[in-house]
């Protein structure tokens, strides 16, 4: 059986080699570094699972991606792990937060890699 | 009026209280109209003179009138009737027809015989405290004159026995008296109490001004506060991401998801370790800033500080850097450049930061030119380079702690974000300003802009240093 595939979507470098190094154990991994990658990435060939930082370039990039993916027929099923440092108090602070969040699992960073993993089998079934 | 009104609001209130004691004059003229009516009732039968029966006639006049005045007060009142001058006016008007009334009363009553002479006296006491003294001096005198000229002429209405001439002298002498010495003691007694109630109303103006300052401190302090604690937030955000980055890594390398001995784990060790180095940069300019807000007062300000030599030694201290960079250091100094008074390591870290800036954001072959010049009052750092540029919608928050641009952060992961904050800060401690313009892709102009007769803040213990060398 081919391994499932994972977007990882970061504009830290050494966190993405950090985290592709846990993630490569199971899936097959891509990497993307900001907002624009990432679709295009996904427009190439749909990951089964997008892990999204919430600020990359702009304040609330990864918000945009994921709204993006959930807007697109084609995207709209793909699960969607946040994985960053804002927190949800600080995303209502700031203003980017909203009642409704575009994704189907929040992880706040530093993750503990087997969480991380954890998450993904969820996900992934 | 004897005490001068100055403010308008103490006009207001001197107006709001002569309508409360038009109102109390009111009410004792309907006693006085009641009290002369069961008068001129009692009069017959209690064995007075029948002509004092006649008195009745003055007690409708002034019941008819202060009927009049109940209803103007009404409306006065109901319309916030605030001016002064204009209720004086009226004030007088009512005092005078009150004399009038008196002084009919007086010769319905037998003239210098009358036992009514004494109310005058209280109406003096009543107009005195309403008005002036010297209102009620003239007026005093022109109902003194009415009386003289009545009493002169005979005094007494038709029916009474004819009083000797000494008598109504004498009468008239006495009237005089009492009027005057009346005004003059209530105009005593009550100019103190006005006095005191001016006093009074001045101190609770002031209490009042404090209290809106000591608000408005309360309110600058809280916003003070809120942004002291917002910044709070920020710094551990940006703390905090590095320092994730730098666990995880760990984590990976730890847990075995990494084979320690290949080039990988080595390539996450490296990471970790430059992630620690920006998290240092970024707890050293932490430190800078809060050193620069917390101890403005303290630093160690010098007299006759050259900002030509500043920038000398920055540029010579950077230039290793410039030639790492494939970058052109150029500049062009004016020597007497000197500010009267200023910090020199703040200043030096100010233009090292710029200096530094224009150097990370160049691309190779590029040039920064370091210039040095007085600029009207001010003396004048400027700093070009021909690199990345900002982009105008962020031109607004260049100073903001933490602001990075996209471009910035893509074009170098170095950098903390507080660097331009901390320039700001020195040249505001220094009483100057920052500039910048900007165009994208095509460079970026910083103009440090500080005060040459030394900036706002005054310290007194500003220690004298040598001018070093000038260039």
């Amino acid at each position: 059986m081919a391994r499932k595939s994972v977007l990882l979507v970061d504009d830290d470098a050494v966190f993405v080699d950090a985290v592709s190094a846990v993630l490569e154990t199971r899936y097959q991994v891509r990497t993307a570094a900001n907002g624009h990658e990432a679709l295009a990435a996904i427009a190439t060939t749909p990951p089964d699972v997008v892990v999204l930082d919430v600020m990359m370039d702009h304040l609330s990039e990864g918000f945009d991606v994921a709204r993006a993916l959930r807007s697109n027929e084609a995207t709209r099923a793909i699960p969607i792990v946040m994985l960053t440092g804002v927190d949800e108090v600080f995303n209502v602070r700031m203003e980017i937060g909203e009642s409704w969040f575009p994704y189907d699992r929040y992880l706040q960073k530093p993750v503990a890699p087997e969480t991380l993993l954890a998450t993904l089998g969820e996900l992934l079934g | 009026m004897r005490l001068a009104v100055k403010s308008a609001e103490l006009h207001q209130v001197f107006a709001a209280e002569l309508l409360d004691r038009i109102a109390w004059f009111v009410r004792l003229r309907w006693a006085a109209g009641a009290a002369l009516l069961a008068f001129a009732a009692a009069a017959p039968h209690a064995g007075m003179p029948l002509e004092w029966g006649r008195v009745w006639l003055v007690a409708v006049v002034i019941l008819a009138y202060n009927g009049i005045l109940h209803a103007l007060l009404a409306i006065w009142r109901r319309n916030n009737q605030a001016d002064y001058r204009w209720l004086a006016r009226c004030t007088l008007i009512q005092i005078l027809i009150d004399l009038a009334a008196l002084v009919l009363l007086v010769y319905l009553t037998g003239g210098p015989g009358s036992p009514f002479l004494p109310f005058f006296t209280f109406h003096m006491v009543i107009g005195t405290i309403m008005l002036s003294a010297r209102t009620m001096f003239i007026v005093g005198g022109g109902a003194w004159l009415a009386c003289a000229a009545l009493f002169l002429a005979g005094g007494t209405p038709p029916g009474h026995p004819p009083i000797p001439v000494e008598m109504r002298t004498a009468v008239l002498g006495m009237l005089a008296c009492a009027l005057g010495l009346t005004v003059y003691l209530t105009a005593t007694v009550s100019s103190r109490l006005k006095e005191r109630g001016v006093r009074l109303f001045r101190l609770a103006e002031e209490l009042r001004d404090k209290t809106a300052e000591l608000e408005k401190l309360l309110a600058e302090m809280r916003s003070i506060e809120a942004r002291k604690s917002h910044f709070m937030l920020l710094s551990a955000h940006q703390l905090r991401s590095p320092l994730a980055t730098v666990k995880t890594s760990l984590d990976v390398l730890l847990q075995g998801y990494v084979d320690l001995a290949s080039p990988r784990a080595a390539s996450l060790v490296a990471g970790a370790s430059e992630r620690v180095e920006g998290l240092l940069r970024i707890v050293g300019d932490l430190l800078e800033l809060a050193k620069l807000r917390e101890t403005a007062q303290r630093a160690p300000w010098a007299s006759g500080v050259n900002l030509a030599q500043l920038a000398v030694d920055v540029a010579d201290a950077l230039t290793p850097v410039a030639e790492a960079r494939q970058i052109t250091l150029e500049s062009s100094y004016d020597a007497d450049v000197v500010l009267a008074r200023g910090v020199p390591p703040d200043l030096e870290y100010a233009i090292e930061n710029l200096v530094h800036n224009a150097l990370k954001y160049s691309r190779p072959g590029g040039t920064v030119h370091i210039q040095v010049r007085r600029s009207g009052e001010f003396g004048m750092i400027e700093v070009r380079d021909n690199g990345i540029g900002i982009p105008p919608e962020f031109l607004a928050n260049l100073f903001v702690e933490f602001a990075r641009a996209a471009n910035a952060r893509r074009h170098t992961a170095e950098g903390t974000g507080l660097g331009l904050a901390i320039v700001n800060e020195v040249a505001e401690t220094h009483g100057g300003r920052v500039e910048a313009e900007s165009r994208l892709d095509e460079g970026s102009t910083f103009r440090l802009l500080l005060p040459l007769r030394g900036g706002q803040t005054q310290d007194p213990h500003v220690t004298k240093s040598e001018r070093r060398v000038t260039a």
